[in-house]
């Protein structure tokens, strides 16, 4: 029995003796020779699996113990960057020469390995070498302190300091003292020294596969610091040219040559039979790859408000971020970013209407291009639409650019355009073949041949929803031209007219017709009764001519009262019957306020030739007859409105024909004091040509439909006279059965709650608690 | 100071002397058009009946085609057309 335990002793102390880690060492005197000897007792007892077993736990248990915490002790957060360079290098270099200080241990253990059958894993891997180096990489990380990164920010830091600053000395002269690189004098400058640490370093961690995990943070920020800085400075202000290429190429060539270098020490190719790196440098360039995408698409989308204002100079770009929002997952964040610019540079009350609409249209331009889908472009645009819906002069501004003259005009363009193409292809078919599902975030209530078809009159005509109000004021906007110009160039405006019918449907755009048509005839008709040989001697005096108008096709003109001069009176009316022995049953009813007047004006030495409203006119008419006039006296004789003829009466004050000596009390400013004024008078007369101009004599489209609601007033006060209150809903519902049969009454819930709240504010109705009531006579 | 007019253009609006506002037949106000017409006025002109009442004249043609009484559709007396 001792015998045998002697025996075993002598053994075991053999086993020590070849693999003295048994004992927590690893230095071992034992030669090959004598291992050959010890390998036999080991499978001479079959314990190979066990010895092997047990070899393995106090390899585990001396790297936990002692490589891993006297590598990490290392880490220090230290401030200094040199000393966190030579910390980490120093580090590492431990690391590496106590990792191959287990390379005969290794060996025998292989050998010992292979005599065990059991076709056991060693730490999860197939082979003692690899599955040793998978424990080494375990048991460091798994006592990774909290400030690891510090030395080694400091170490990469360092280094691609100098390493860059490499680069630059060979392409250029430098001529400060001191090394940019190492920031010593140039007779200390320690460069070298610190790419070759550099280089040695990262071989010494892609050789022990830790580059990735310990550095591979640190390096990928690098690197996207320098890819960010890379793409600000090549692609900020310029939008006209695509970058993708230069980008991939710059990636490809630049960025790679360089981490090549990295894990190659230096190399700028990988060896070609290390699979590992190749894999790591393949791995890190996908990596790299989408960063650079995600920082382009970043930046222009921070850039994407004025892109789209330059579109179609900036297409490039937009071709460019079509690309990127394939590559990444940034669309969100480009359609919260775009709107939110559109909706501070845009829609605030310090931005007139056409330039909110300019950029609309730039952004639908643009947005088409980027998504064809449309579904970015809803989204973004769905506040500048409701923003332009409740601007009062939106119709107003689309109209009138639509038919603004000459070139930069974009929607005249699109108007035109639109007319081309349907002449070119008639009817559109959709072929079945480019069919494309709708994108996951489209809203399913608008189909997509709505978001693609749409062209962008019918975009700023469904801001809306209804082309009749815009059409309504399209035609207040010609009338206005019709008699503010009087000479108008009807063939250029019936040629427009058909453009504006193929667009929005013939029976719309009727009325403009008839409207062009009595502008026409108007001329003829004048022609004619200039003829007649009794109003001839009354023409004599002056011309008058008439525009005579189809009330029933025009847009109701404003209200407003004036007596004309007894003289222009008496030749209208001449006028009047000759008109009526031209037209057998048929007469005129004259709008005394409306049409133009073209006046001489002597004073002084000075004359003054102008074309003024009747209303001007008959002013200064009445001051020749009277040089001084109350504004009762006025009121009196003109029958306007005490606050109109304040109002207008500072047109000749500004002129200096009139100065108001007292409170209302007007007087003219005859003789040699008139001729002190000395505007010109072409000037003057611009000036007031504006000024007239700038006045709509059309009801406004909201002033009409208004009247068109007045229709429901009626009913609305008999249900509430009924009913006492009620609430908003419940009145639309009644007027719709009640008032349905009335012309012209669709009106939604929003339109009436406008309406009932303009009687609201005229003290006709209370709303109280959400119930509306008749306020008490 | 000496105010001349050289030239007074003016604004009106036309309208039939008739003794009601609307034709009797469509309902459309006479200085409209009737609903077959686009332009008001020569184009569809009013006639007058013996008996006073008058109509867009393409109302009152098409009016007497389709009965087999030539009558005023208002007073049912003998149409006859008033050349006044
Ligand atoms: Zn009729
Ligand atoms: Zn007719
Ligand atoms: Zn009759």
């Amino acid at each position: 029995m001792s015998q045998k335990s002697d025996e075993l002793k002598i053994y075991w102390n053999k086993i020590i003796y070849a693999f003295p880690i048994l004992n927590d060492n690893l230095s071992s005197e034992c030669t090959d020779t004598e291992y050959e000897e010890i390998a036999h007792i080991i499978t001479g007892l079959s314990i190979q699996v066990k010895i092997r077993d047990l070899i393995l736990v106090h390899i585990e248990k001396y790297l936990r113990h002692n490589v891993a915490p006297s590598f990490w002790s290392k880490f220090t957060k230290i401030e200094e960057e040199i000393k966190g360079f030579q910390l980490f290098k120093s580090a590492v270099n431990d690391l590496y020469e106590s990792v191959n200080s287990f390379s005969i241990l290794l060996r025998r253990l292989t050998l010992l390995n292979n005599t065990c059958c059991d076709n056991r894993p060693i730490f999860g891997e197939r082979d003692v070498i690899q599955g040793f180096k998978q424990l080494v990489r375990a048991t460091l990380l798994s006592q990774l302190p909290v400030t690891f990164h510090v030395i080694i920010n400091h170490f990469y830091k360092l280094s691609f300091n100098v390493f860059d600053n490499m680069k630059a000395y060979e392409d250029s002269f430098m001529d400060e003292d001191a090394c940019s690189g190492c920031w010593n004098e140039y007779s200390e400058c320690n460069c070298a020294y610190i790419v070759k640490v550099f280089y040695d370093t990262n071989r010494k961690l892609v050789e022990l596969q830790l580059l990735e995990r310990l550095a591979g943070q640190v390096l990928t920020n690098f690197i996207q610091q320098r890819i960010e800085a890379h793409i600000h400075k090549l692609c900020t202000g310029t939008f006209d040219l695509s970058y993708i290429a230069l980008l991939e190429k710059w990636l490809d060539v630049t960025v790679m040559t360089w981490l090549t270098r990295i894990y190659c020490a230096g190399s700028s190719e990988p060896p070609p039979d290390d699979e590992n790196v190749q894999n790591a440098i393949a791995k890190f360039k996908q990596k790299l790859r989408y960063y650079l995408y995600h920082s382009y698409t970043k930046l222009r989308i921070d850039q994407l408000f004025i892109i789209i204002i330059e579109y179609p100079d900036s297409r490039p770009a937009i071709s460019d971020i079509k690309v990127c929002l394939n590559k990444t997952d940034l669309q969100k964040s480009l359609c919260k970013n775009l709107q939110n610019a559109l909706e501070t540079r845009l829609l605030h009350p310090g931005v007139n209407t056409p330039d909110i609409l300019t950029a609309y249209i730039s952004t639908i331009r643009a947005l088409r291009h980027l998504d064809p889908s449309g579904v970015i472009l809803e989204t973004v645009t769905k506040p500048v639409r409701s923003y332009l819906r409740n601007r009062e002069d939106t119709v107003r501004s689309v109209v009138s650019s639509l038919t603004e003259e000459g070139t930069g005009s974009e929607l005249a363009e699109e108007l035109a355009k639109f007319a081309a193409d349907n002449d070119e292809e008639g009817e559109k078919e959709e072929a079945w073949d480019e069919w494309m599902p709708d994108p996951v975030d489209a809203d399913p209530r608008n189909t997509a041949s709505d978001r693609k078809g749409s062209d962008i009159i019918s975009m700023l005509v469904n801001i809306y929803g209804s082309k009749e109000l815009f059409v309504n004021e399209y035609r207040t906007l010609l009338a206005d031209r019709l008699l503010a110009q009087g000479v108008i160039n009807t063939d250029k405006e019936i040629r427009y007219l058909e453009l504006l019918k193929l667009r929005f449907g013939e029976s719309q755009l009727h009325f403009c017709e008839v409207m062009l048509k009595d502008i026409s005839d108007s001329k003829r008709i004048n022609a004619l009764i200039s003829q007649d040989k009794n109003f001839e001697e009354m023409n004599n005096k002056f011309a008058s001519n008439a525009m005579i108008l189809s009330a029933q096709f025009w847009p109701p003109f404003k209200d407003e009262s004036l007596e004309l001069p007894d003289e222009i009176k008496e030749h209208l009316a001449d006028y009047t019957k000759a008109y009526e022995t031209l037209k057998g049953n048929r007469t005129l009813s004259w709008k005394p306020h409306l049409g133009n007047v073209n006046i001489e004006i002597e004073i002084g030495q000075k004359k003054l030739d102008l074309t003024v409203s009747p209303f001007n006119a008959t002013l200064i008419m009445h001051f020749q007859t009277k040089p001084e006039w109350s504004l009762d006296e006025l009121h009196e004789m003109m029958k306007v409105p005490v606050n109109v003829l304040r109002r207008k009466i500072t047109y000749w004050q500004s002129l200096g024909l009139i100065s108001e000596k007292s409170s209302d009390y007007y007087v003219l400013v005859d003789g040699s004091e008139a001729c002190k004024s000395n505007v010109p008078s072409n000037q003057v007369q611009e000036m007031i040509c504006e000024d007239e101009e700038a006045e709509s004599v059309m009801a406004s489209a909201h002033d009409q439909r208004e009247g068109e609601l007045q229709v429901f007033w009626s009913y609305i006060v008999g249900m509430l006279t009924n009913l006492d209150s009620l609430p908003l809903e419940r009145i639309h519902q009644m007027l719709k059965m009640f008032a349905s049969q009335a012309p012209g009454t669709e009106c939604s819930l929003n339109e009436l709650r406008q309406f009932l709240d303009t009687k609201v504010r005229t003290h006709q109705l209370f709303l109280q608690g959400g119930m509306y009531k008749l306020a008490k006579s | 100071m000496k105010v001349t007019i050289k030239s007074w253009t003016g604004v009106a609006t036309w309208r039939w002397i008739a003794n009601d506002d609307n034709c009797g037949i469509c309902r459309m106000p006479f200085d409209s058009c009737c609903p077959d017409c686009k332009l008001p006025g020569d184009d569809c002109p009013l006639v007058w009946g013996a008996c006073s009442h008058c109509f867009h004249i393409h109302c009152i043609v098409k009016w007497l085609h389709s009965q087999p009484q030539q009558q005023c559709p208002m007073c049912r007396q003998d149409w006859k057309f008033n050349n006044k």
